[in-house]
């Protein structure tokens, strides 16, 4: 059972609606329990009593369906970004990605690997990078309160931009991915 | 305890080489022919029960696929290596998978690495890491593993770099610093 429709442009909201939106939307971050890299293991510390990302009102769930946060943490192999893409569009709108490492950003020490992308925003749309190989918890907790910035100045706009040119990125998914056997539209 | 392994297989194949010896480790090479009845051996008379690794070299310089089969005997703590050298050409190595069932997970990826086939492998074939993979099996040193990322995921171009001598001039001079002084010295 999917969507066999192209996705709907969101209607215009007022600018008032709009601002208690984002603040609402910023102050509960809840991320999709998904690890693609080493990064992972970085997040784990994120959620105990010491980094406790909880305070900023960030958790993390279970499903995608839940969350509004994706977090690719470090290396990205060709068939983890099929399964990326599939939770990715899951992800009820708005939906923000984070992308962790030098890995995302221009290979990092994978750069001349057979098998792991060297740019990410070329396949998904980030809203914000963190670099480090890999960052430390407080460099997580550091792109998360720029995230949220980002959501209350409305500048986290990766979820339209997707929906807009999603012909772009679907082409650049295809042209790596060779056995392309997801449905057109996975919402 | 390993001498007597060593021992008894001697008197089997007269012709291995022992490529390095430990009071309880042992490296032999045998000829590709004599291979499989070196395993078959170890495992019934020997006690090497346990089959821990298959793993391929590609010797390119050789011509040849140096193939390792790596076993191990619980109950006196020992470990045997059985190497032997194939042919690189249309390689075909006998399959161990009716002795040892787990075999035939490692004989998949190393033909998906390597593109040995192993004849008599149930499962052989079968996607095991790569999935839709068109190009020469990866691992094979005449894979060109940067040009093949270069073409396929891109390259972003690296930030300008900006030399300060150029603009300020040499300041402080080659011969200034500690190390030049010394080096001065000895010219």
């Amino acid at each position: 059972m999917y969507c066999n429709q192209r996705p709907e442009k969101p209607g215009a909201k007022k600018e008032m609606l709009k601002k208690i939106n984002n603040m609402a939307r910023a102050n509960s971050l809840w991320v999709t329990a998904y690890g693609t890299g080493c990064g992972a293991i970085e997040l784990r510390p994120l959620g105990t009593s010491r980094f406790d990302m909880e305070r900023f009102g960030i958790a993390m769930r279970p499903t995608p369906r839940q969350a509004d946060v994706l977090i690719i943490s470090g290396y990205l192999a060709t068939k983890t970004l099929k399964r990326v893409i599939r939770v990715y569009e899951q992800i009820q709108d708005p939906k923000y990605i984070i992308a962790l490492g030098s890995c995302t950003i221009n290979g990092g020490m994978y750069f001349d690997s057979y098998n792991t992308l060297n740019m990410l925003d070329k396949y998904l749309p980030v809203d914000v990078y963190v670099m480090g190989c890999m960052p430390r918890p407080e460099a997580v907790i550091d792109g998360f309160s720029l995230l949220m910035q980002k959501i209350k100045d409305g500048r986290a706009q990766g979820w339209k931009h997707y929906k807009e040119n999603l012909d772009y990125y679907r082409e650049n998914q295809m042209k790596i991915i060779t056995d392309w056997d997801l449905p057109d539209y996975n919402w | 305890m390993i001498d007597k392994t060593r021992k008894e297989l001697e008197i089997r194949f007269p012709l291995l080489k022992v490529v390095r010896e430990m009071h309880n480790y042992l490296h032999i090479k045998v000829e590709k022919a004599s291979a499989m009845d070196a395993i078959v051996m170890a495992k019934t008379s020997l006690g090497f029960k346990t089959l821990q690794l298959i793993s391929s070299v590609d010797r390119i310089e050789d011509e040849v696929f140096q193939m390792t089969w790596i076993l191990e005997n619980y109950s006196s703590k020992t470990v045997l290596l059985i190497s032997a050298d194939y042919p690189r050409e249309n390689c075909i190595v006998p399959s161990l998978s009716d002795i040892w069932p787990a075999a035939s997970a490692f004989e998949r990826e190393i033909f998906e690495m390597f593109g040995i086939s192993f004849p008599g492998n149930p499962r052989e074939g079968e996607d095991f890491l790569l999935e839709g993979w068109k190009d020469i099996p990866p691992m094979r040193k005449d894979f060109l593993t940067e040009e093949y990322s270069m073409k396929l995921y891109g390259e972003r171009q690296p930030r300008e770099h900006l030399d300060p001598r150029q603009y300020i001039g040499d300041i402080v001079g080659e011969w200034n610093t500690p190390m030049g002084k010394k080096r001065k010295e000895e010219k």
